[in-house]
């Protein structure tokens, strides 16, 4: 809620002057980005898997590996049921900003477009919960670390390149072409993107691309850290 | 008879970071990590039959959670060969998981602010188990256990004894073939002590479940374990009997006499080592080879009404054990 407020006064106040243009943006755009961010966000980053470090370093973890069950499919419909409440609160605290804020808001109608956001949603979860548990196995290896590689990935990697502050493309060619070859824009700046109808055609194939192959390097390396991990695992904590 | 749990040279290290105290030791750790090898098991071998029920023994740190922690497929061995129900633990396959149970007194799986009932009704879900099966074996181990009427309490109101019943019901609702217990009376009071125990014997006659029970409770031992294993540093010290393991480790016998007149009472100590006088009763402890010898001194020299030989009791061995005063 205040991350909204803050990103929303900030662009506020940059375009203060209607007909003002920064970074090819102007004031309706970045403001309907900023409000599209609420629901990506409230879809693709709220998950529970972060506590996945925690089950690691205490130990109880063997509460479930003992049984019968798979410990990422707990994960993920733990993540789902989690994305769902957050859902339903993003919705409100989208209607209460927008009867305050009143900000120019921009519906997509084109299907195909839509469908392309549904696409690119789906691989932006799975590439945040790839990468929630490849984070969370280091306490495997290193217990007293978990926090600090979440704090790492999570809040500068992700707060910073994912898009959910400012939009990819105010950034210099040359950095922002680097930025977009990395998983994190495709967690939230792209799917904005895609959403609000500004990439298109052959960038949106590329990008949907781009993020698949992602999505498939870091599926594999998970799969490949926890075995790894499960093998040097102590179920501490007795 | 079939072997439930087979354990071939079974290895397991650990590497632990080694840091000294302090912020020096912290940022020497940082910049070169001290790397120990701990070896939690060195070569331990046995087998146990379906339905028997076998103690683990040995004072802390000796490797018997390690063992119980690698037959439940926790943990990966470092070498050696383990097989469960004919199942490599290693490989978590759901038939085996839906076949053993593992049971911590230190660790919990209830869910902290829920009633127990709801662990059970997830349990049930997770190893399938069918309705009528559920509620039978529900009815079934809420009776024995005493406990019936709090499952619908939150776990957090219950007592510890009453917790750690509950925690049995849920490690047992799908009918484990195989059941590890790990100080499954830890923290206990006696008479909940005692309930787990007749339950736990119950349960292994019952149903011929295969037991491995590790315990400080000297009690757990003598009332269940016919077999027992003593581990210490890594290593299998004795494996067999209980009795036998007393014969074996007991190096003095007791002789208990009634005395008849004081006299020479001071000379006594001659005998053997005297472990209580309180006249006219009197204990002493000779070595083993001695004792016919000092049961006849003992009748000759004193005036004796009442005479006996008796083992050391069980406890002291097991005593020993825990002290890790077997390994000499």
């Amino acid at each position: 809620m205040i991350q909204i407020f803050v990103a929303f006064f900030l662009w506020d106040k940059i375009f203060e002057n209607p007909g003002r243009i920064v970074f090819g943006y102007d004031r309706s755009k970045i403001l309907t980005y900023v409000f599209a961010i609420i629901i990506v966000r409230a879809l693709v980053l709220s998950a529970r898997a972060a506590d996945v470090a925690g089950d690691v370093a205490q130990g109880e973890l063997s509460n479930y590996l003992i049984k019968p069950m798979n410990y990422f499919k707990y994960w993920f419909t733990r993540d789902m049921s989690s994305k769902i409440l957050n859902i339903s609160f993003a919705f409100f605290e989208f209607i209460i900003l927008y009867l305050i804020l009143r900000p120019p808001l921009f519906f997509q109608q084109n299907i195909l477009i839509i469908l392309a956001f549904l696409v690119s949603i789906v691989i932006a979860i799975m590439i945040y919960f790839y990468m929630l548990f490849i984070v969370s196995s280091v306490p495997f290896w290193a217990p007293e670390l978990g926090w600090g590689s979440h704090f790492l990935v999570t809040i500068i990697l992700i707060e910073f390149l994912s898009g959910a502050l400012f939009p990819i493309d105010i950034l210099p060619a040359g950095i922002g072409q680097v930025v977009m070859s990395l998983p994190f824009p495709y967690l939230i700046y792209f799917p904005v993107q895609v959403y609000l109808g500004n990439i298109t055609g052959a960038l949106l194939v590329k990008g949907l691309l781009i993020s698949s192959i992602w999505l498939v390097i870091l599926g594999i390396s998970m799969k490949y850290v926890w075995s790894k991990g499960l093998k040097v695992y102590e179920g501490v904590g007795r | 008879m079939d072997k439930a749990i087979i354990v071939d040279h079974l290895v397991k290290n650990f590497e632990v970071n080694v840091k000294e105290p302090g912020l020096t030791g912290a940022i020497r750790s940082l910049i070169k990590p001290l790397k120990k090898a701990v070896h939690a098991l060195r070569g331990v071998s046995f087998s146990i039959q379906t339905g028997e029920l076998v103690g683990f023994i040995g004072p802390n740190g000796a490797g018997k959670t390690t063992t119980l922690k690698t037959l439940s497929g926790l943990l990966f061995p470092t070498s050696g060969f383990v097989e469960v129900l004919e199942h490599d633990p290693w490989e978590r396959k759901p038939e085996f998981l839906k076949q053993i149970s593992l049971v911590m007194g230190q660790k919990n799986q209830l869910w902290w602010d829920l009633p127990a009932i709801e662990t059970f009704e997830l349990n049930k879900a997770i190893y399938e188990i069918p309705t009528r099966e559920y509620e039978e074996n529900l009815n079934e181990l809420t009776t024995l256990l005493e406990i019936k009427k709090h499952i619908n309490t939150p776990v957090r109101k219950l007592s510890l004894g009453q917790r750690m019943r509950m925690e049995l019901i849920a490690s047992l609702l799908h009918k484990p073939k195989v059941l590890f217990l790990d100080e499954p009376t830890i923290g206990l009071d006696v008479v909940a002590q005692q309930k787990v125990r007749d339950f736990i014997y119950e349960y292994n006659k019952k149903y011929q479940a295969t037991i491995i029970l590790t315990s400080h409770n000297m009690d757990d031992l003598i009332n269940l374990a016919r077999r027992v294993i003593v581990i210490d540093e890594g290593k299998i010290l004795f494996d067999g009997a209980l009795e036998e393991l007393v014969s074996r480790y007991a190096k003095e016998k007791i002789i208990k006499a009634t005395l008849s007149s004081e006299d020479n009472i001071k000379d006594l100590d001659k005998i053997g080592k005297i472990k209580k006088l309180a006249f006219p009763e009197v204990v002493i402890s000779v070595p083993r080879s001695a004792t016919a010898v000092a049961a006849a001194e003992l009748l000759q020299n004193f005036a004796v009404d009442d005479l006996t030989i008796e083992e050391v009791p069980i406890e002291d061995v097991i005593r020993k054990v825990f002290r890790g005063e077997l390994r000499k």
